[in-house]
């Protein structure tokens, strides 16, 4: 129901299970060259410094890469560098299925034109946004994907409008949410808005009868929504190679600036407010 | 008859513990053998209630879903855990969940059927090691 990686999708089709997902990642990890390698064929450490690094790492728990920054043979953009064209010589998990003969070469087109059909939903567009988000490119996939997500989740509907300079806390701000996105640019996603949507959102998600719901509750609901809201958008970006980290929600956000994005929404009132740090 | 399978369930929202228990009470002999909303927790609750199955998020404050991960399989390596969470699709999170022993990576918003299945595959290999467990451990 959200977004998945290729290895994930197999499982849930039924295709593979999860020791078939295990075996590909230590394959791909055998046939990945080493940091060391890499670093000796980059010219950045010689044999030498790479064998005084593994000497080390007998008696330290710590990574080749941690390891040669802190012991001073690797500077830590070299050490950045180094992880990044092992990433990119990274063979892909699909790749390595077929290879271990989990997913027979004759299925494996069809199975990648599946996942790609399905995550399509999930597919986001360039939007137009102010200067300041621009390049904060998670923006994209959080407000494109609310819509999609708040009808998954919690059945409302849910239009986004105008995109503003943050003045004040928008008056109808009972209940306000936060999450935290940390990547190469940190975002601050908060939904805030008043208490009925918060409710109509809580109940939804929860599947509680409205007696039932307290404070702790409705703003638990909004925070979990986030959650899979940011969660799904952090995923997407991934895909473009981009990590970003979300942390749990703070239920009593501080708005100070940024920006508002007005919603338009069936029930109550609600803004969602992006701020970068 | 089908025979009771016994779950733990950690989340530090209590809303997707109402979801899951909702999931999980459509769902024939099936018993919650508790809630918790940490890894701290859940160790503790695994180690007194040795249920089959743990359903446990991810990302959580304090004790993580994963560093939770790592020390109940390292205890209990028998018992079957599945990890929930929003970023389920981010390939590194999944990685690193199987890696450490999670027999499945359920996304959110959740998808009932792959609980169902989930259920009925712990159902019919409890009692096998996972190790030689083939149906998908």
């Amino acid at each position: 129901m959200g977004v998945k990686f290729f290895g994930q999708f197999l499982i849930d089709a039924g295709e593979i299970d999860a020791s078939h997902v295990r075996e590909a990642l230590e394959f791909m990890e055998a046939q990945n060259p080493a940091i060391g390698q890499i670093a000796v064929a980059q010219g950045f450490m010689n044999s030498c410094d790479v064998a005084r690094v593994h000497a080390e790492q007998r008696c330290r728990d710590l990574s080749f890469g941690d390891l040669a920054v802190e012991m001073g043979l690797l500077a830590n953009q070299e050490l950045v560098e180094i992880l990044q064209r092992q990433r990119s010589r990274r063979i892909p998990i699909g790749q390595a299925l077929v290879h271990l003969g989990h997913v027979a070469s004759d299925r494996f087109g069809l199975l990648l034109d599946a996942y790609k059909a399905d995550q399509a939903q999930f597919d986001v567009s360039d939007m137009k946004l102010p200067d300041g988000l621009a390049s904060h490119r998670v923006t994209s996939h959080v407000l494109e994907l609310l819509p999609r997500f708040m009808m998954r989740v919690a059945r409302i509907q849910v239009k986004v409008g105008e995109i503003h300079v943050f003045d004040q806390v928008p008056e109808f701000a009972e209940v306000r949410v936060s999450v935290l996105l940390r990547g190469a640019r940190g975002l601050e996603v908060a939904l805030v808005s008043d208490i009925e949507f918060a409710e109509a959102l809580a109940i939804q998600a929860s599947g509680l009868l409205p007696s039932d719901l307290d404070p702790e509750m409705v703003a638990d609901g909004v925070g979990e929504f986030l959650n899979v809201l940011c969660g799904n958008a952090a995923s997407g970006l991934a895909k473009d190679g981009h990590r970003v980290e979300i942390g749990p929600p703070d239920y009593d956000a501080e708005l100070c600036d940024g920006w508002v994005v007005d919603l338009a929404v069936g029930t109550g009132r609600a803004a969602v407010v992006l701020s970068t740090f | 008859m089908t025979s009771k399978v016994n779950v733990l369930l950690v989340d530090d929202s209590r809303t997707v513990l109402e979801q899951l228990e909702r999931i999980l009470a459509d769902i024939e002999d099936v018993a919650i053998v508790g809630l918790a909303r940490n890894g701290a927790a859940a160790i503790r609750m695994t180690n007194e209630s040795k249920p089959d199955l743990v359903l446990m998020d991810i990302v959580m404050p304090g004790l993580d879903g994963l560093s939770a991960l790592r020390t109940i399989k390292s205890m209990h390596p028998g018992i079957r855990i599945a990890m929930v969470s929003s970023v389920s699709g981010d390939a590194t999170k999944a990685e690193e969940a199987f890696k450490l022993g999670a027999c499945q990576v359920l996304g959110k918003p959740f998808d009932v059927d792959l609980i169902e299945t989930l259920i009925e595959n712990v159902r019919g290999d409890r009692g096998a090691p996972e190790a030689e467990s083939n149906s998908w451990a």
